[in-house]
């Protein structure tokens, strides 16, 4: 597989832990250099000491769910600070489970605006055509096996990846004529160090995945994919990576 | 709004590298494609509130003719 490295610059949201994390060390791996933003700054520093190559991440303190509006102009800063992007992983997410007896209105904006909004108002920051090399840039939405399926209690996490999917369909027309790409991945459960201590979910939902659960290698290979050229033939697409599941 | 905030503005609607200035052609910009247009027409709507449709581009030729379509006065 070619891989999106060699001086190539990538902004990964969510890069603190999990699949972000999982996905900016992959690409610093491959040579790439990561703008890594999270919010806790001692884990984004170790995340820059666990790669090996301290000097190809750069971490940003951010929280993405404070100033939405001004998230464009945050990511033309980033791009005077370390040049244009080749792409974007949006990683970073809430999930609440919240029947609907104790919906709030509040608690649905406040998924709507860190899985929707923040998502959408950095994609515009980053397909600004001064703030992206052009031709190979390619982006990647995390979303979630959720927006397909009817489990319980997640209507509005459902619902916010569901828009998530729909809008990467959208943008992916109105950007295709510059040779920029755009999709989403659904995962399915994905085994962290956080999920991994949860005993009901390994023993609740195992018989569902008929791979295992997925791992965080999973889909940082997928989405290292998607943002190379060999998936230069795709865009608009939704990836259910899920073991088999659906 | 001034000359050079409509102008400002209108370079990141059309998300242009150079500044424009109240001459610039429309036709003479790299950035001036159908999305572009349609861009256009939702910042005069949004930012505005002018209604717009493509076949004002007939007689729009240069950002000053958007500008007083915008009703920034010349």
């Amino acid at each position: 597989m070619t891989a999106p490295a060699g001086e190539r610059l990538y902004l990964v949201t969510g890069a603190s832990s999990g699949i972000g994390k999982g996905i900016a060390l992959r690409l610093c791996g491959l040579g790439a250099r990561v703008v890594a933003i999270g919010r806790d700054a001692d884990r984004l520093g170790e995340l820059a000491q666990e790669c090996g190559c301290p000097e190809r991440i750069h971490p940003e303190i951010r929280d993405l769910a404070a100033d939405i509006e001004l998230l464009p102009q945050y990511v033309k800063g980033l791009k005077e600070k370390y040049g244009k992007f080749h792409g974007m992983v949006s990683c970073a997410g809430i999930s609440e489970i919240r029947p609907l007896q104790i919906l709030k209105y509040e608690n649905g904006k406040r998924i709507f605006d860190i899985n929707y909004f923040a998502p959408l108002m950095l994609a515009k920051g980053l397909l600004d055509r001064r703030h992206n090399v052009g031709r190979g840039t390619s982006l990647v939405f995390i979303a979630s096996i959720e927006a397909h399926l009817a489990d319980k209690g997640m209507s509005f996490y459902a619902g916010s990846k569901a828009a998530l999917i729909a809008s990467v369909r959208s943008i992916s027309r109105e950007v295709a004529a510059s040779g920029v790409r755009v999709n989403a991945i659904s995962p399915g459960d994905i085994l962290t160090p956080m999920t991994a201590a949860v005993e009901g979910m390994r023993n609740d939902r195992s018989h569902l995945y008929p791979l295992g659960f997925g791992t965080v290698d999973d889909v940082a290979a997928l989405a290292v994919f998607l943002l190379s050229d060999e998936a230069k033939w795709i865009t608009g697409q939704n990836y259910i990576l899920d073991g088999g599941h659906l | 709004m001034t000359h050079e905030e409509f102008l400002e503005k209108f370079q990141d609607v059309l998300q242009a590298e150079d500044p424009l200035g109240m001459d610039t052609v429309l036709e003479d910009l790299d950035e001036w494609d159908s999305l572009a247009r349609m861009a256009t027409v939702a910042f005069l709507d949004s930012d505005f509130g002018v209604q717009a449709t493509f076949e004002d581009f007939t007689t729009m030729k240069t950002v000053a003719d958007v500008a007083r379509k915008a009703g920034i006065a010349s």
